[in-house]
């Protein structure tokens, strides 16, 4: 089972600082797939939900120092 | 707003105008009194102000095994204040959050662009339910259920109007400015604001199943795709930053300029370069998108912004595609007897030229004392069935009926079929031909009979369009299934530079082909269904009236949600300035990458000159790419 999750997050300021939030997601437990896209802000996580938490990915942003908005 | 929320909002605004003011006190407690202590401790706070921030990110960044500008930065303030450089220090902190803020602020103004486009959707929908009008959330409309539109009100769901009548503004799925009349069967869309009657609609499409959302995913997905410059440049960014570190270590060793080995490492973030061309692309789509023009990608715009032949499709895109029956001449026997001998014939043809025929042939044949003054026609069933149907393929077709051929057809069936052609009737069709009208004679058991001209209204718009786009330089060129003399009359009527005549839809394709391989970047304007094969051989697809069919969404490099013409050249054009706003993107960042490596390298440009100029490269890049916006 996948499931899928958006956030937005509005506050990437370089392309860079979008790269490394994606690779801190892919990180997390139970990830499928991660994009971060720092021209549109958009955030897509495909990931497993027996292991992964949702509220995990939105901690695992913001402990980067953006602040992401579930859509 | 409490104090606290206002920081919490507005937080790196006042912590760059806090490290702002700090840096200037100092400055000038320093040159005013000269009491260096003093002033290298305000120095020194505010760069503990500015910095916090970014500092914190660096530690972020290396946490997860990046070398990143904010780690650099940092690396380079630390450095400054160990040198004594507090002057320098504070500068580079003060200068680089400002420039963040800044960016930071017409980024987000980008990204927002089409979340505005999501909240045109109303939250709630009026639905009939058990004969109740009950307020429900929009999502939860199911497909099906009629839902009551107030005048006034936004539309909540895609759906078809059953009941009443109204003039509904279109803009935000399709761009166009006047509103649209809406009646019985009419297709609505989700975010399109009924102005002057109520609608009962039935919903088709609701929640994230509409042609808005689906615009939204596919103008995101646009900005979101790479262009094949930025992949380029991001590959070369990605080797950029550890080559100017490495530059700096180099540097160091063999001129022990600690404040040159720091400098470096401020400008060691390709900013602008990286940041530049997509701002002007995600710039473009959403501008392109505002104007009902959906482009699928950056790479698709690169590629439109080199366009220098536009070909179109005839029927439906330089004309509207509602083909009647202009005229009908009878030579053996009269025109009426002409145009029902046709009908029956074209009954079972799938032609868009029989369907004309039949519908005039059906009009003729009600007599007079049945005819009905605006009520309702009973489907008169007075075309009967032919016996027996063949279609000839790009020729015609033959009927049998009451024991006679009735054949309806151009020249070429005619030639096949060895069936003389009077001089009186080829003058005729030469003459409709002429016209720009499509003739076909009709054959009774080897006898031409009759003459009937069909004619496709032109666009008005077309001879402005294709103006306009010879105006940017760019050929035009019809192609069409028409027979050589009546394309003639069309692409002179219209202005086109050039067309091709008597195509099936596979000679389209190679046409296109043809074209691609005299070197020209063809762009292919055609309706997305028929034309489908021709515009993906097109280097650019353009489908036009894609609201409604998805697939002209979901496939198309370009669609215009409209049945719009003139937004051709405007896309071309848009285009065209984007590829030139993308280089001069390219052209601020290696300028000022190679001045500042220059300046720095001759010891001419130091950390706080180094971060003013990065910092200034970047936000020109952004303005440049947000003129885009508005073009």
């Amino acid at each position: 089972m996948t499931e899928r999750i958006q956030f937005r997050v509005r506050d990437f300021d370089c392309p860079t600082c979008a790269s490394t939030v994606e690779r801190v997601l892919r990180r997390a437990d139970g990830v499928e797939h991660v994009a971060v896209h720092y021209t549109t802000g958009r955030v897509e996580i495909e990931y497993d939900p027996a292991v992964a938490d949702p509220a995990d990915f939105e901690s695992a942003i913001e402990s980067q120092g953006y602040t992401p908005q579930v859509t | 707003m409490t104090v606290r929320e206002y920081y919490r909002k507005h937080r790196t605004a006042v912590v760059t105008a806090t490290s702002g003011l700090l840096y200037a006190g100092g400055w000038s407690l320093g040159y005013a009194t000269g009491y260096d202590t003093a002033s290298a401790l305000v120095l020194v706070f505010a760069a503990v102000i500015g910095g916090y921030d970014v500092a914190k990110h660096a530690y972020y960044e290396l946490r997860s095994r990046t070398v990143g500008i904010k780690t650099l930065v940092t690396l380079a303030a630390v450095g400054a204040v160990a040198i004594g450089e507090y002057w320098e220090a504070a500068a580079v902190v003060f200068l680089f959050s400002l420039g963040g803020y800044l960016e930071g602020r017409t980024m987000r103004k980008t990204r927002t662009a089409l979340q505005e486009l999501l909240e045109l959707t109303p939250a709630t929908a009026l639905v009939r339910r058990d004969g109740n009008d009950v307020e429900v959330p929009a999502r939860e409309v199911d497909e099906g259920e009629t839902v009551i539109v107030k005048p006034g009100a936004k539309i909540p769901v895609d759906g078809e109007v059953v009941a009443g009548e109204s003039a509904v503004n279109q803009a935000p799925v399709t761009g166009e400015s006047a509103p649209v009349h809406k009646t019985d069967g009419d297709d609505v869309f989700a975010g399109t604001v009924n102005r002057e009657g109520a609608l009962d609609v039935v919903a088709t499409g609701t929640g994230s199943d509409t042609t808005l959302q689906r615009i939204i995913r596919r103008v995101e997905a646009a900005q979101e795709a790479q262009s094949p410059t930025e992949q380029f440049i991001d590959r070369f960014a990605r080797y950029y930053t550890p080559a100017i570190v490495l530059l700096a270590v180099g540097a160091f060793v063999v001129t022990r300029d600690v404040l040159m080995a720091l400098t470096l490492l401020v400008i060691g973030c390709p900013g602008a370069l990286v940041i530049g061309p997509p701002v002007s692309v995600v710039s473009a789509i959403g501008n392109a998108a505002r104007n009902g023009v959906l482009m699928k990608g950056g790479e698709h715009l690169e590629r439109a912004g080199r366009i220098d032949l536009v070909a179109f499709d005839k029927t439906g895109t330089l004309t509207k595609g509602e083909t009647t029956v202009a005229s009908v001449q009878g030579f053996e026997c009269d025109a009426e007897k002409t145009l029902r001998l046709a009908g029956i014939a074209e009954k079972k043809s799938e032609h868009h030229l029989a369907d004309a025929i039949l519908d005039a042939a059906r009009e003729a044949d009600v007599p007079e004392s049945v005819a009905t003054h605006g009520a309702p026609v009973v489907e008169s069933a007075r075309v009967p069935d032919p016996d027996d149907f063949e279609v000839l393929a790009g020729k015609g077709v033959v009927a049998r009926y009451d024991g006679r051929e009735i054949a309806v057809g151009n020249r070429a069936l005619l030639d096949e079929r060895d069936i003389a052609v009077p001089e009186s009737v080829a003058a005729s069709v030469r003459e409709r031909e002429e016209a720009g009208e499509t003739a076909v004679h009709v054959v009774r058991d080897g006898t031409v009979i009759g003459v009937i001209a069909l004619r496709d209204e032109l666009r008005e718009t077309a001879p402005r369009v294709v103006r306009a786009l010879k105006d940017a330089g760019v050929r035009t060129v019809m192609l069409t299934g028409d027979n050589e003399r009546t394309a003639r009359a069309v692409a002179e009527r219209v202005g086109i530079d050039d067309y091709r005549a008597e195509l099936l839809p596979e000679d389209k394709q190679a046409a296109i082909e043809a074209f691609r391989e005299e070197g020209s970047v063809v762009a292919m304007v055609g309706d997305g269904i028929n034309d489908a094969p021709s515009l993906a051989t097109a280097d650019v697809g353009i489908a036009m009236g894609a609201a409604g069919t998805d697939t002209a969404i979901e496939t198309a490099d370009m669609a215009l949600m409209a049945d719009d013409l003139e937004r051709i050249p405007d896309a071309v054009g848009l285009s065209k300035a984007t590829r030139r706003n993308v280089l001069q993107n390219v052209g601020i960042a290696v300028l000022t990458v190679t001045v500042l490596l220059a300046g720095v390298l001759t010891s001419n440009v130091h950390l706080a000159g180094g971060m003013l100029v990065h910092e200034g490269s970047v936000l020109l890049v952004i303005l440049n790419g947000m003129r885009l916006r508005r073009w």
